[in-house]
């Protein structure tokens, strides 16, 4: 599809390709420590992958739009796992 | 008083370690695990970065068993800021922020090659040393003058292990327990040197050249029976170490220092530390170098650099705890530095 976009669109950028997901975890500290580890690194292309996250309640919720089905792929799944180890670490090393 | 304490996290390229030392460079623990690939291929990030995702955690447990440390006994939690490959330095840098906020404990970023510096240092004891880097990502001639470690000569593409490990897979040698391991073994056993290039430019040195020459004819060449796969090994080792020797020289010359260390990966090697030796003890200088356990990447290089900038008042807000894949060794101002040669004057 990329390819038979013409200039002039890409230049207005559609934000045509987006994702929700919702995290939840077992107390607010928690989801605001993954928010923080995880805000902390920008999306490499900007122009082309926006990331919006923010928490309310227990849950960590993360918004992402693209210009490029694949680039919203590659970002929500480089996403994940990062978002699974800041998970696991929290799991792990957070019991009180 | 209380002896501090540092933790650190290294995972810039294929190995990922966890190390607990103290300020005096005592090791509490140092874990650490290899990504190896099978002969014939190297680490790609995404894969490396994988690999160091289901290590890092049980490297973090067993440290802290290991150290007999507990959280709260910890004073900074150190991680490598880079250079490296992106998607490995993200581990480290994710599981830092985390346990930063669980443990309520500082961050400190470290400089990668800094911290290989530091760690050859309070390991041999050398104390001015012109340090020769030498890795799979690095090749540095460095010395310290003025708040930094400088830097007098690099190589201007690739560096020396990434052109002995491209040659391993030429050879189809086991990454197993690293291929320049294995070169070094199997050169042992060359009889004959087979003329290659030799590219040392003013203080910098050049790789890739040597390795495509070697690339190409080492097939026609082992074919034809004009040499073996051990020749060959002998022939680049001695080729590129008499490289790295001619520009650490030149170092020592400019920089009037009579000592050598050997830092990084390609330090363990043994043949490299024999003709460096040769050259320091006809400059009437001593060579310092180690072995595999603090040469190759590992936690405690970080824990220990980091450790040494926490008590000089240096820490990295967590919102400023970013990666990133180029870190010149120089951009670093080595405060602790400083202050040993201020102890010296007074």
């Amino acid at each position: 599809m990329a390819a038979t976009v013409p200039a002039i669109a890409r230049a207005e950028q559609n934000w045509d390709f987006s994702c929700n997901l919702d995290v939840n975890f077992e107390s607010e500290e928690h989801a605001l420590i993954a928010y923080t580890s995880l805000a902390v690194d920008k999306e490499l292309q900007p122009d082309k992958v926006k990331r919006v996250m923010s928490v309310s309640n227990n849950k960590l919720s993360v918004h992402f739009e693209a210009i490029e089905a694949r680039l919203l792929r590659a970002s929500f799944s480089a996403f994940v796992d990062v978002l699974t180890l800041a998970t696991k670490t929290i799991q792990e090393f957070g019991q009180k | 008083m209380k002896k501090k304490i540092a933790i650190g996290f290294e995972g810039s390229a294929n190995k990922i370690g966890v190390g607990i030392v103290t300020l005096d460079g005592t090791i509490l623990a140092n874990p650490r695990h290899t990504y190896i690939t099978p002969p014939g291929h190297g680490f790609l990030p995404r894969e490396t970065a994988h690999h160091h995702l289901d290590h890092v955690l049980p490297l973090v447990k067993s440290a802290l068993e290991t150290s007999q440390v507990t959280p709260e006994e910890i004073d900074c939690i150190c991680y490598t800021k880079g250079p490296g490959m992106g998607a490995p330095l993200q581990v480290s840098a994710i599981v830092v922020r985390v346990l930063s906020q669980l443990w309520k404990k500082p961050i400190v970023a470290v400089n990668h090659c800094v911290a290989h510096i530091e760690m050859g240092r309070v390991v041999t004891g050398a104390d001015d040393p012109v340090v020769l880097y030498v890795s799979g990502g690095n090749t540095q001639v460095i010395a310290y003058s003025e708040g930094r470690y400088r830097i007098f000569g690099e190589t201007i593409d690739i560096a020396v292990g990434n052109c002995l490990d491209r040659f391993a897979r030429v050879l189809k040698l086991s990454n197993d327990p690293s291929p320049g391991y294995n070169i070094e073994q199997l050169a042992k056993k060359g009889e004959n040197f087979i003329d290659l290039p030799y590219a040392v430019k003013g203080m910098d040195v050049s790789f890739s050249g040597i390795l495509s020459y070697i690339e190409t004819t080492a097939e026609e060449k082992l074919k034809n029976n004009e040499c073996t796969p051990a020749d060959l090994c002998y022939s680049l080792q001695e080729t590129v170490f008499a490289m790295l020797v001619e520009i650490t020289e030149r170092a020592m010359a400019h920089c009037d220092k009579k000592d050598v260390l050997i830092v990084g990966g390609v330090g363990c090697n043994e043949r490299l530390q024999d003709m460096m030796r040769t050259m320091c003890s006809e400059r009437d200088g001593k060579l310092f170098a180690t072995d595999d356990r603090y040469c190759i990447d590992n936690g405690a290089m970080i824990a220990y650099t980091g450790l040494l900038a926490f008590v000089n008042g240096i820490e990295t807000p967590i919102q400023d705890s970013t990666f990133t894949q180029r870190f010149r060794t120089d951009e670093v101002h080595a405060v602790w530095r400083e202050k040993e040669d201020l102890v010296l004057e007074g």
